[in-house]
């Protein structure tokens, strides 16, 4: 199969998502090896690798989490690959503690990690600036804004590392990800010589001795790479005016549109764009800020810049004031054109500018986010409240089953991260003596809800971990894990078993249930319920999306109301499948939309199933 | 139109499964072959089948990869709950463009809440816009061979009410390049039914 972003040539432009363009970029830069954990606003990155891959040059995997993804990579770099990891921001906290010291023992190989930031919390947990990462950890950053920038700093970036030795950041967020621009195209280069690995254990074993030698050595190296960002073509001084303008990331491109619109603020600053932000080109700035009354900094989320810059102001006695931070310039959520144009107004004592617009109507319905008609997670839902109602409380973690927290359901009381459900719902029990039952999926069990389980086991906690197994990692956008049958690549020829793995860490009260079969799951759930210790259910079925594109299965029946609808108050109540409507007030099935899971069959007697072919 | 003069705020709203990301990314590579310069915008993730699909395509220079309120020259809706919810994006002298034909949102469907009267949406869409043109993209869909092509109907309404700074032509052109060529007929067939409607 032929792929555009392999095959199309230098000197072409491509319209590129900015998640495509990084792509691009790592294979214009020479990558080797890429590695991933999926999460958004990061995946469409793995996932164009994975659709590539025996295509191209290089050797890509979805490891298990993204501590293992950066190990793998950061191992192949130190024995002599191009290596890049991809994640999303909360990732890099799982991956923390390899990214720390793969910055002082150095990658022959070259190593660049892309942190996928999410401001505005559009598909995570939290909202946090993985630029201070990249100061713990003594690593370059790169920030593009546009796709063209995303693919150039890309390639960059695995330049730059591979000259240095030394890991590099390229920091995103999810507006970058999920743009599409215009980009023209560099040359894929043909497969280099193999660097041969090398045995150097006084260099890549950091016992105390060489550990303290790494750290000045890698302030070195940083204050070298300083001399790249000081001559670098990704930082840029742009502009006439009085008024001092610093900015990086996507706050470059809402800066670039206010200005187009309003030649008033044009004339008045000067801009110093930073696309390469750390190190920080300090000369470069130095002399932009000097003889300036006042500088903005125009950054999302924490006030890293402009710190800087006022220890850059204080150090050389200049007297310029910096505007971060404060009112119009918050330290959460997005930026956007309509927050930058008031801080340079306001700034410039300008009064504030009139944007006429109706007004947002609030009571409208809403469509939030919800489990997928024939969800095998609804069935598990409602037999673990079939069995426990409100009496339980429910660990939940990350996931489609987090949306379980909706009601009729409610079965979400608490979610840290990734694999929390199994260890912090064993602190729950402890706490509040009433039975606790966590969820966890099958990707996010194999990331880290393993070991959570055998500390359980080890400690004695006591609860009921049901791992809702559908063969997929569901929320990402149906990337495999080692428990999946197939991909689109076919057989997954090195599956690792679920209930295997559970009795290997100890559990011995397991049970696999297919929680579609409503009865069977109730009456397992129930036995379960009575014990004590460590508990775990296998609910397994594959998504129904996950089944159609990769096993290309669907079932044979649709649901459909074979009695009196006015019959089917309680399953309407309790299963709230969306496939269900009411037609002119009377319970109907939208046989579209239902996949033929049945659930409802089992809950209601008035509805029945229907060969798809005789429905016709 | 000239692309160097031309500068536009496009934004688009729907419903997952509706296929206004396929229309968006269709638009921004029509614009980009017409000679435009684009960025356009999209949010992945949560936005699962039934939630709320925002997109945006910017033409003439801009950089910013979304929109915000008083700021879209078009608005598109591919749902018209959707179009009334984005009103607040048009900007003054805007025009909207959008199907008539719901898709009622879980709460809708179970009775637990209400769908608004298709003339109070018209009505308020003319209120805040230089234009509103409302068509029945699921029919036209249907009589053009697909459902599934009522996100070309209203491409082809966009083009046929002059608001796009290119015409038909330019949309078919990237039809033919860009789609499964399997249901280029039926596509091609969307966007002159929809641009018949709106002319």
């Amino acid at each position: 199969m032929a792929f555009a972003l392999l095959e199309a040539k230098a000197g072409e432009t491509m319209l590129l998502l900015g998640n495509e363009a990084i792509v691009r970029g790592a294979l214009e830069g020479g990558v080797d090896v890429v590695t991933c954990y999926p999460g958004t606003p990061s995946s469409e990155v793995p996932d164009a690798f994975f659709r590539m891959r025996g295509d191209g040059a290089y050797y890509f995997e979805y490891s298990v989490n993204e501590k293992v993804a950066l190990e793998v990579a950061g191992g192949a770099a130190l024995g002599g690959l191009s290596a890049l990891t991809t994640m999303k921001h909360v990732g890099v906290n799982v991956a923390a503690d390899p990214l720390m010291t793969l910055c002082q023992v150095t990658v022959p190989g070259g190593l660049v990690l892309l942190s996928a930031d999410d401001p505005g919390c559009h598909s995570s947990q939290n909202e946090q600036d993985n630029r201070y990462y990249a100061r713990l950890a003594g690593m370059p950053c790169l920030e593009p804004a546009t796709a063209q920038e995303a693919k150039d700093m890309a390639a960059f970036a695995l330049e730059l590392s591979r000259k240095t030795a030394h890991p590099i950041m390229l920091r995103t967020t999810t507006r970058v990800n999920h743009l599409r621009g215009p980009v023209l195209l560099g040359e894929i280069p043909a497969a280099r010589e193999r660097r041969q690995s090398e045995k150097n254990p006084r260099q890549f074993v950091p016992l105390p001795a060489s550990a303290r030698q790494h750290h000045p050595a890698t302030l070195i190296r940083l204050e070298t790479i300083r001399g790249a960002a000081e001559n670098s073509p990704f930082n840029s001084i742009s502009g006439r005016g009085r008024l001092g303008v610093v900015a990086s990331g996507i706050s470059r491109a809402y800066l670039s549109d206010v200005l187009l619109e309003s030649p008033e603020l044009a004339e008045a600053v000067s801009i110093f764009e930073l696309g390469f932000s750390y190190p920080l080109p300090e000369k470069a700035l130095l002399e932009f800020v000097r003889g300036r009354d006042t500088i903005v900094v125009l950054e999302e989320l924490e006030p890293i810049l402009e710190n800087d810059l006022r220890v850059l102001i204080q150090k050389n006695g200049l007297k310029t004031i910096v505007v971060g931070k404060g009112e119009s310039l918050p330290r959460h959520g997005e930026y956007s054109t309509q927050v930058v144009r008031a801080a340079l107004r306001q700034t410039l004592s300008l009064p504030p500018a009139s944007v006429r617009h109706a007004a947002p109507l609030s009571d409208l319905p809403q469509r939030p986010p919800n489990m997928c008609a024939g969800c095998p997670h609804r069935a598990s839902f409602l037999a673990v409240r079939q069995v426990f109602g409100d009496e339980a409380f429910y660990s939940s973690d990350i996931g489609c089953y987090t949306l379980g927290i909706l009601p009729p359901f409610k079965a979400a009381d608490f979610t840290l991260c990734m694999g929390s459900s199994v260890s912090a719902g064993s602190g729950f029990a402890l706490a509040s003596g009433k039975p606790v039952v966590a969820f966890i999926g099958d990707s996010t069990f194999f990331h880290s809800g393993i070991t959570g389980l055998v500390n359980a086991v080890f400690n004695g906690h006591n609860l009921l971990v049901v791992i809702l197994d559908n063969h997929t990692t569901g929320m990402t956008g149906h990337q495999p894990n080692p428990g999946v049958d197939a991909t689109i690549h076919g057989e997954n020829a090195a599956r690792v078993d679920i209930a295997t793995l559970v009795r290997a860490c100890g559990v011995t009260q397991v049970k696999k249930v297919n929680p579609v079969n409503n009865k069977a799951a109730v009456a397992a759930i129930r036995e379960l319920a009575a014990g004590t210790g460590v508990r775990v259910l296998i609910a397994e079925e594959p998504c129904p999306i996950h089944a159609r594109r990769v096993k290309k299965s669907a079932k044979a029946v649709t649901a459909h109301v074979s009695g009196d609808p006015g019959g089917c108050g309680e399953v309407m109540e309790t299963v709230a499948c969306p496939a269900f409507y009411l037609d002119g007030g009377k319970f109907a099935i939208n046989e579209s939309q239902c996949t033929g899971c049945m659930l409802c069959a089992q809950i209601c007697r008035e509805i029945k199933a229907k060969s798809k072919e005789a429905g016709k | 139109m000239n692309p160097n003069t031309v500068r536009m705020r496009i934004f688009l709203t729907g419903v997952g499964g509706q296929g206004t990301l396929t229309a968006t990314t269709l638009l921004a590579k029509a614009a980009l072959d017409a000679g435009f310069t684009v960025t356009a915008g999209e949010i992945h993730g949560m936005a699962q089948r039934g939630g709320v699909v925002e997109s945006a395509v910017l033409l003439g220079g801009y950089l910013s990869p979304k929109i915000g309120f008083g700021e879209a020259d078009l608005l598109l809706g591919f749902e018209p709950l959707e179009t009334l919810r984005a009103l607040p994006y048009l900007a003054p002298g805007g025009v909207v463009v959008s199907n008539t034909q719901a898709v009622p949102p879980l709460r809708v469907s179970l009775g637990q809440d209400m769908y608004p009267k298709q003339e109070v949406i018209e009505a308020k869409a003319r209120e805040c816009s230089a234009r509103a043109v409302f068509v029945a993209c699921q029919d036209l869909g249907i009589r053009a061979g697909s459902a599934q092509s009522a996100n070309m109907v209203l491409l082809g309404a966009a083009a046929g009410t002059g608001a796009l700074p290119f015409g038909l032509a330019a949309l078919e052109k990237a039809v033919n390049a860009y789609l499964k060529p399997a249901l280029a007929g039926i596509n091609l067939a969307a966007l002159r039914l929809g641009a018949e409607a709106s002319a």
